[in-house]
């Protein structure tokens, strides 16, 4: 089989899936304009508005009205990637294990609420005072993964059921903390006192982007989880244990002991993504719910097949489209919950093995053809 | 704690265990079935969220509360199929579909919600008591002391409690569901007798997914009386942990739910206390849920013990 | 033969798969109505392949089917069924927590309004059972019954749907001796009322005692027909188990030396409470090559399962170079130095999606040649699996391909490049050359016989008695979970003599087999 024909089939098919969302997108943002919007009842200015809402969508991030360079929405963009490059690493990771471990959600925001306070009762020096922050997140978030790690490999017990009660209960452990012990009572909404500024992570060019050094961080963990997959006896067991189980056990791997690192390094990943993103955006701890980083994250494995070195593309694209969904909201009025129709669409296309499997047929057919001539023909051999 | 326990037993708690259980014995039914052919189905969540704001809008527009539910179910059986049709025929893996449901059931919830009303966020002054699910009260029960507690529920809460009886009928009185039965348990059996495997998942889903709708009913038309985003917290979750603890069977996932409906009305009455904290308490059923799969897996590797499986050997 | 009485006849079979596999070549079979006849063969002699053709599971590439006179296609078993003919196969097809009577009505089942008409569905069980004097409880549910009872509902799901010809593949496979003799009393109860058997087995006691007439198959050809009371079991043993062609494996002559493996008297009951290992007892040297020869499904399986820790024993111990094998880590069997190739290359030998370097190393990823502290040291990961490929010829366009796009051939290669290649002490070969090419095979047997010479122990497990018999050293023959012969010195065997042992007709005393054990 060739490969590169291959790849490129594939390329083609996940160019397909996306373009099939954004249609569906554009149809629900038609029936918007239809029935509620400016040009309510009038089919034809609808579609003319639906037009003028995807141009917001898809050119505005890029562009402003006059042409020039948004550089603003640019750096945003990259600011937003930033959580959901760490969510996208560790569902790259657990999947890869087979392992459908959903609690990134709530490590999102356990990492940063733990962050948080290590960044507002702790006093250390700049520098080192982000960092170590960061790491207790993150030690503490891998450690919360241990509990459907263990459960799944002593018990059995689906991993799947127990990270999504997992995270409602981080969820409301972390409210009960937030709102009985470390609110600042002086201030309107719930929120913690402010973090010092020896833990504030900076932005990079300070213009308000909130494009902070931790996107740089982003990227080299991007490296770090690539190589750790690729290049490492661990990564490589993980793989292999998402492959084929049995060969795994069969090769002598320690199946048990490496699923559970494959969710305590989600945990970790995870952790550590909501730590960066409350240090560098935020003065204070403020998420009353969930923020949904986990579920994006399952998104960005999914557009990169699980492979790290992916996930920043699909970041991009994702955090992109998300950036043209606000604008849409803002000047167009359509609501910015568009992106989750639009990211669900994507995933049914994009996961779907068969869709375009006739196509797929014909790459297969004319490679075989020529694969055909340079194969081994098997002599009459022996019968079955 | 002893306030607490002394709550307990008194009827309006077990009133509201039998109100709020309704609901998630409609999703755990739904994940039964879906179960018993051989898929999971963990888009629950989001049909039973679709399904509560179609129910909404569609009672509102026809000022008819029946029909709501109607719109309700029809809702979250097009999702079963939507979801078989990705499943089954584009051969996406059924967990994503269901991730993919949840999405559609989170942001496309508000999204639909606008699209049809202008409204954001909830359904606020669309819902009027007329169109909600009336309540019944039963003639002599209702003057009976313990008993009472029977009395007084909306339609769709007895609806949900006769539906464990329709479920076990259907199960294992009906051709269909012997089919689905077959198919769960060996699929190759099945179709070696004509039993056309993917119509009867198709079937199956559509049914599971009719059922959370009447769950999505239940919340939106009774319980909250409105729609709101975030409203399902969850339920169309423990309705999987339910279907796993009662084994795949309608009345061992009845009394799960009633197990979790249970821990769920702790929660709602101790928030009210002095001292507690409402958000520690509403962990409990989340926890109560991890702690019922923990025994059921336990109980089920005992089980296994006893009749370990060697390797089939193809001749 | 008059084609009259046949009721079933397939005149010139031929079937052929696309990768050039020729099943059947030429075959022909006819069964006469009202009788109960036996189709012979070894594993891989085609037996099965023709019967799934009369079955409609397989179509033939060339060749006819005429039922009761008249020529049909069976194009799906549907077909099949609607012409009269029904198929018992091996692995039941029952829903384990459905009764008796909803499994045999599954597909067609009657109803009263929306419900099942359970009360039919029993009386059509019960009616059909008295029918055929099957002593059935249709209310029972199918995971509670045992075996032989669940083979009965199999028959009478079939003759529920209008079978007159029933199709039995190895029936005896899985019952007890008890169990077995009401089967017979059964099909001989049928046989009277006018049905068709047709009876795959390679049990000759068993056919020389139901049968009337019986078919040999032997690579894919049919050779012969005959009446079976007028033929021996010593007969049909020679002309079933035969090699056409004898491939000459040149071996210098073996020189044994000390003990690496160590069985004694392992013992196993599987879950249908069949003794699969009776008290087995064996022992591998340095440098020999010992066959473990007979027909499949004797024991042999389940042995090397013992030994790799896939599945534990009932009672028993085996020890390589006296550590203990038994319910032991396979990391920890490797370590001990022993290799296995798998009799499931699919499911074990390989990762599919993964690539062939990733395949090649997948027992050798921890030692630290191949890693630079966290990292892999990927030129040496390189080297390694580029050097397996040249040395075991495997036949690719580079590394990084997919493993599961190489030839059947190829991907055994790889599955033994890595297993010969970790400097084994011992190497367990199950089924080692099963489906693939000539060019492969030869190999691959190269190779082992090499290892061999230079010190390493093999344990050579295959139904393919040109492999056993070439190859090994020694051998012994399983029979019913017992090892009923021992020979010393493969060179003096012949065909006929290894038939007879592996089909069960003599067995040797137990001193002669417990020189196996070398103590």
């Amino acid at each position: 089989m060739n490969d590169r024909r291959m790849m490129w089939f594939n390329f083609v098919r996940g160019l397909c899936a996306i373009l099939i969302s954004l249609f569906v997108g554009m149809v629900f943002i038609f029936l918007c304009f239809l029935f509620n919007g400016a040009t309510k009842g009038n089919a034809g200015s609808s579609i003319v508005a639906t037009f003028g809402a995807m141009r917001y969508m898809l050119i505005r991030p890029l562009f402003k009205a006059n042409g020039a360079f948004n550089s603003m929405n640019m750096l945003q963009v990259l600011a937003a990637m930033i959580p959901t490059i760490f969510t996208g690493l560790a569902t790259c990771v657990m999947f890869s294990a087979n392992q459908f471990n959903l609690a990134g959600e709530g490590s999102v925001m356990v990492g940063g609420f733990v962050a948080a306070l290590c960044g507002i009762y702790w006093a250390i020096p700049a520098g080192i005072h982000p960092v170590v922050c960061v790491l207790v997140a993150a030690v503490v978030c891998g450690l919360i993964m241990l509990i459907p790690a263990l459960l799944k490999v002593k018990l059995g017990a689906s991993e799947m059921v127990t990270s999504l009660m997992l995270n409602y209960v981080m969820q409301y452990v972390v409210l009960h903390f937030l709102n009985y012990q470390f609110a600042d009572r002086t201030k309107g909404s719930t929120q913690t006192a402010a973090v010092r500024e020896t833990a504030n992570i900076a932005e990079i060019i300070p213009n308000g982007s909130k494009l902070t050094w931790g996107f740089v961080v982003a990227l080299i963990f991007v490296v770090l989880t690539a190589l750790f997959m690729y290049r490492t006896r661990w990564g490589y067991t993980i793989r292999m244990i998402g492959i084929n189980q049995s060969f795994a056990k069969y090769s002598g791997m320690k199946v048990g002991s490496v699923i559970i690192l494959s969710q305590v390094i989600g945990g970790v990943l995870s952790g550590m993504g909501g730590g960066i993103e409350v240090l560098g955006r935020y003065q204070t701890f403020l998420w009353k719910e969930l923020p949904g980083y986990g579920w994006t994250g399952i998104t960005l494995a999914i557009l990169a097949d699980n492979n790290p070195a992916f996930i920043p593309f699909a970041a991009f694209f994702i955090a992109y489209l998300d950036k043209g969904c606000q604008l849409m909201a803002t000047y167009c009025d359509v609501p910015v919950e568009m992106i989750d129709v639009i990211q669900a669409a994507i995933f049914l296309f994009f996961a779907a093995r068969q869709f375009m499997s006739k196509f797929r047929q014909k790459v297969v057919v004319s490679n075989t053809k020529a694969d055909l001539a340079k194969q081994e023909i098997p002599a009459e051999g022996k019968a079955i | 704690m002893g306030q607490l326990f002394g709550m307990i037993f008194k009827e309006d708690f077990l009133f509201s265990v039998i109100r709020i259980t309704a609901p998630l014995l409609f999703a755990a039914l739904g994940s039964v079935i879906a179960e018993r052919s051989g898929e999971s189905n963990i888009g629950l969540e989001g049909m039973m969220s679709i399904s509560a704001l179609i129910g909404t809008l569609v009672s509102y527009w026809s000022q008819s509360w029946f029909v709501g539910v109607l719109a309700a179910i029809l809702a979250g059986a097009l999702l079963g199929l939507m979801m078989g049709f990705f499943h089954l025929k584009l051969k996406t893996d059924i967990i994503l579909c269901g991730i993919a449901v949840n999405m559609l059931g989170g942001g496309g919830t508000i999204l639909m919600l606008y699209m049809f009303t202008g409204m954001r966020g909830n359904t606020g002054s669309l819902v009027s008591p007329n169109i909600l699910i009336p309540t019944i009260r039963i003639p002599l029960i209702d003057s009976i002391p313990v008993l009472r507690v029977l009395s007084g529920h909306s339609v769709l809460t007895y609806l949900a409690f006769v539906f464990v009886f329709l479920t076990f009928v259907f199960l294992y009185k009906t051709a269909t569901g012997l089919n689905i039965r077959a198919v769960g348990e060996n699929a190759d059996a099945a179709s070696s007798v004509g039993v056309s495997v993917n119509r009867i998942k198709y079937t199956a889903l559509c049914i599971s997914g009719g059922l959370a709708g009447m769950g999505g009913a239940f919340m939106s038309m009774y319980y909250s009386q409105g729609w709101n985003s975030g409203m399902i917290s969850g339920r169309g979750f423990i309705a999987l942990a339910a279907e796993a603890m009662g084994r795949g069977e309608p009345v061992g996932a009845m009394w799960s739910s009633l197990l979790f409906g249970f821990a769920d009305a702790i929660k709602n009455k101790a928030t009210g206390l002095p001292g507690v904290s409402s958000y520690l308490i509403s962990t409990v059923p989340y926890l109560v849920t991890i702690a019922g799969l923990v025994i059921y897996a336990i109980s089920t590797m005992k089980r296994a013990k006893r009749h370990a499986v060697p390797k089939t050997e193809e001749s | 033969m008059e084609e009259k009485d046949c009721v079933a006849l397939m005149k010139g079979i031929t079937k052929v798969y696309p990768n050039g596999i020729a099943a059947n070549r030429d075959v022909d079979f006819s069964v006469r109505k009202g009788e109960i006849h036996a189709l012979i063969g070894e594993n891989g002699a085609g037996k099965s392949t023709l019967m799934k053709i009369l079955f409609g599971l397989e179509q033939p590439t060339e060749g006819d089917i005429i039922i009761n006179g008249e020529k049909v296609v069976l194009s799906s078993p549907n077909v099949a069924i609607a012409h009269g003919i029904g198929m018992v196969h091996q692995h039941f097809m029952l829903v384990p927590s459905l009764s008796v009577a909803e499994n045999v009505v599954l597909g067609m089942t009657p109803r009263k309004g929306l419900l099942i008409d359970y009360k039919e569905a029993v009386r059509i069980t019960e009616e059909n059972a008295k029918k055929y004097d099957f002593d059935i409880d249709p209310n029972l549910k199918v995971v509670d019954i045992p075996v032989g009872m669940k083979q009965k509902v199999e028959i009478l799901k079939a003759l529920v749907r209008g079978a007159r010809i029933l199709i039995l593949d190895e029936p005896t496979a899985v019952l007890t001796t008890q169990e077995t003799t009401e089967l017979f009393r059964q099909l001989i109860g049928l046989k009277n009322q006018g049905y068709t058997i047709i009876f795959i087995s390679h049990k000759l006691n068993e056919v020389k005692e139901i049968t009337d007439r019986l078919t040999i198959m032997r690579a894919g050809k049919s050779v012969g027909v005959y009446e079976t009371a007028g033929i021996t079991e010593t007969e049909i043993s020679k002309l079933m188990v035969g090699r056409d062609v004898v491939l000459k494996v040149e071996k210098e002559k073996a020189k044994p030396t000390d003990t690496v493996l160590k069985v004694k008297d392992l013992e196993y009951t599987n879950e249908w409470n069949k003794k699969m290992l009776d008290k087995v007892s064996f022992s591998v040297r340095k440098g020999e090559i010992l066959g473990v020869a007979g027909v499949e499904g004797n024991g042999q399986s389940e042995l090397v399962d013992m030994l790799f820790n896939l599945n534990v024993p009932d009672a028993g111990t085996a020890q390589v170079n006296g550590e203990n094998i038994l319910g032991v880590p396979q990391k920890k069997i490797r370590n001990m130095g022993v290799s296995l190739i798998p009799e499931d290359r699919m499911t074990y030998g390989i990762a599919g999606a993964a690539t062939i370097e990733e395949n090649m190393i997948s027992d050798r990823v921890d030692q630290k040649k191949f890693n630079r502290g966290i990292l892999f040291d990927m030129d040496a990961l390189k080297k390694e699996s580029d050097g397996l490929i040249r040395q075991y010829q495997v036949l690719c366009k580079s590394d990084q391909q997919q493993v599961r796009m190489l030839s059947g051939g190829n991907i055994q290669k790889v599955v033994v490049a890595r297993e010969f290649s970790s400097n084994p002490q011992l190497i367990i070969a199950d089924q080692p050359t099963r489906g693939i090419d000539v060019g492969a095979t030869e190999f691959i047997h190269k190779k082992l016989v090499e290892l061999s010479r230079h010190g390493t122990a093999v344990l050579l497990v295959s139904a393919d008695l040109n492999e056993v018999m070439e190859l090994s050293d020694s051998l012994i023959i399983f029979y019913n979970g017992k090892i009923v012969a021992y020979f010393e010195d493969t060179s003096t065997l012949n065909d006929e003599l290894m038939g007879e042992y592996m089909l069960g007709i003599k067995h040797q005393s137990p001193e002669e087999i417990g020189r196996v054990c070398h103590e």
